[in-house]
């Protein structure tokens, strides 16, 4: 076999790789989102959720304690808190802190360093902030220029005319008047509309995730990991390697602790936080995923503004450690 | 109904890459239960959209056809990554050591097991003349001799991390990159690079198919 057809043969067992580890995580968290919607009245707990700037993402990052999925597995609840109206920020705070602030990924964490115990503080912590952080710059966005039209369309649908005005909701001028939700009012769907919804939902996202694990496992085998970790001793060099490493290597963050520990004893202390920080938040095999979420703009904000924010708490780290 | 069969085909790809013993290839032990139980999910909500949708035409995203073409073509073309090629492009660090593994006696121990020792403790004095009995494929280095070497993976190949013994290959062998090798013989201690260094001396070498679990954990 000539090198370049092996290495065609070694993406395409990454990719599959990549791709049969993420699908049960996917269908995880597309379950997950159905079992909310048939369970749950949408009016019952989503009007609940407090609306104030702050409390918004804070409350959002909490709730990923719910869900013990890795990041494929939260986009499509995000999705469906925002289509059913939830606060912006609780909804963000959500997406982007519930990769780490959860009980498999904290016990993953905990399991692959035992003797580091800041790692376990630090973690969580940076999570919390960077999700509290990225949501509350989002929310500055007009939705229109933050969320993905479909999904903006859903959610105006979803919320009372007081408001969003009727020539802001692209659906209902036309046809049968949509009846108003109250907040006393049921609205659980059937099992069998869950099932339809949720099929739907997961094979839109599937087609995401192929193509996210496809870009991975190519720039993966083409990208020599020797070349990232090269720079390992270097304070800021490190920081930004890993950074790098975590968003092409695209592993989920369930088991993301033990593969930094294949190179803690390499890189600097920041660099080891800024690898478990990152990845959960933005990686290649994300960014179709997020497309369902997000319009570009606003997933390049993501990005830069994450990237930024990691690399600023790695380098404290690292003041701090070395 | 188009909608169930594409859940049908997923779930069959998930599900018969458990069966067939493709995810041994591909990802680490712990998870292919839960492979194996979302492929079975997959299928059954497959089934009862079919059901459900016997007469109904649907129409169908051209994403979704991209990604049921994927998947035909994951179906067809099985995994044959290039072991050594992973290898070259990692870094060598292991996971923690199962804890019993250095109690072993050393005609007992596995490749990985060999490296995590050799790792562990400096002296290469303290295993010269230990028998030696491991399997490994032949890891072609771009600066340096060739290495019988295995896989870990903590998840999946994407993180797959080398492990890779120093072999004093016998006069006229070629190791051929890639090749799986049975090697019984003993360590020895050599100079290499003017350090003293542990090395595999082969009694017998034996070319062996690649094994049916090829990664370690």
């Amino acid at each position: 076999m000539t090198p370049s057809l092996e290495k065609i043969s070694t993406a395409w067992a990454i990719f599959q790789g990549l791709l049969l580890e993420a699908i049960p995580f996917l269908l995880l968290g597309v379950v997950i989102a159905g079992l909310a919607r048939w369970l749950v009245p949408q009016t019952a707990w989503i009007q609940r959720l407090p609306k104030n700037p702050l409390l918004a993402p804070i409350t959002g990052a909490l709730m990923g304690f719910a869900l013990p999925a890795c990041e494929c597995g939260n986009v499509p609840v995000a999705k469906r808190l925002l289509a059913s109206g939830a606060p912006m920020g609780t909804a963000f705070g959500f997406l982007f802190a519930a990769p780490v602030l959860n009980p498999i990924v904290l016990a993953s964490t905990w399991a692959a360093f035992p003797d580091q115990p800041w790692l376990l503080v630090a973690r969580p912590l940076g999570a919390f902030v960077i999700a509290v952080l990225l949501s509350l710059l989002l929310v500055q966005l007009p939705e229109t220029q933050l969320l993905e039209h479909v999904l903006l369309s859903e959610r105006r649908m979803s919320q009372p005319l007081s408001t969003v005005g009727l020539l802001e909701r692209s659906g209902g001028l036309v046809g049968d008047p949509i009846p108003e939700l109250t907040p006393t009012q049921s609205t659980r769907l059937r099992a069998s509309d869950v099932l339809e919804q949720s099929s739907r939902e997961f094979l839109d996202l599937l087609a995401l995730l192929v193509l996210g694990c496809l870009i991975a496992a190519l720039v993966q085998t083409w990208l020599p990991r020797s070349w990232l970790l090269a720079v390992g001793g270097a304070p800021t060099g490190s920081i930004l390697a890993l950074m790098l490493l975590a968003v092409v290597v695209s592993v989920c963050s369930s088991v993301d602790a033990f593969l930094a520990l294949g190179f803690a004893a390499q890189v600097t202390p920041g660099a080891l936080l800024a690898f478990l920080l990152l990845g959960p938040v933005v990686d290649l095999k994300l960014v179709g995923l997020f497309t369902v979420l997000m319009r570009p703009r606003a997933i390049a904000i993501t990005a830069i503004a994450a990237s930024f924010g990691v690399l600023i708490i790695g380098q404290w780290v690292n003041l701090w450690q070395l | 109904m188009i909608r169930g069969i594409l859940l049908i085909i997923w779930g069959w790809i998930v599900l018969w890459s458990v069966i067939s013993g493709r995810l041994d290839l591909l990802l680490r032990g712990v998870f292919h239960g839960l492979v194996g139980v979302s492929g079975v999910a997959l299928l059954l909500a497959g089934v009862v959209l079919v059901i459900r949708h016997l007469d109904r035409r649907e129409r169908v995203p051209w994403p979704w056809w991209s990604s049921a073409t994927i998947a035909m073509l994951v179906l067809l073309v099985p995994p044959n990554p290039s072991f050594s090629d992973l290898a070259e492009n990692r870094p060598q660090g292991l996971p923690e050591p199962p804890e019993l593994a250095f109690v072993l006696p050393p005609g007992q121990r596995t490749l990985t097991e060999w490296v995590r020792l050799l790792r562990s403790q400096q002296d290469p004095d303290l295993v010269d003349g230990n028998p030696v009995n491991i399997s490994g494929f032949v890891w072609t280095q771009r600066n340096g001799p060739p290495l019988i070497a295995r896989l870990t993976v903590r998840c999946c190949l994407a993180d797959a991390t080398p492990a890779g013994l120093a072999v004093d290959w016998p006069d006229g062998f070629e190791p051929t990159t890639n090749q799986w090798l049975a090697i019984q013989g003993e360590m020895a201690v050599t100079m290499r690079k003017e350090q003293r260094v542990a090395v595999v001396m082969p009694k017998t070498i034996t070319p062996i198919p690649r094994p049916k679990r090829p990664l370690e954990p």
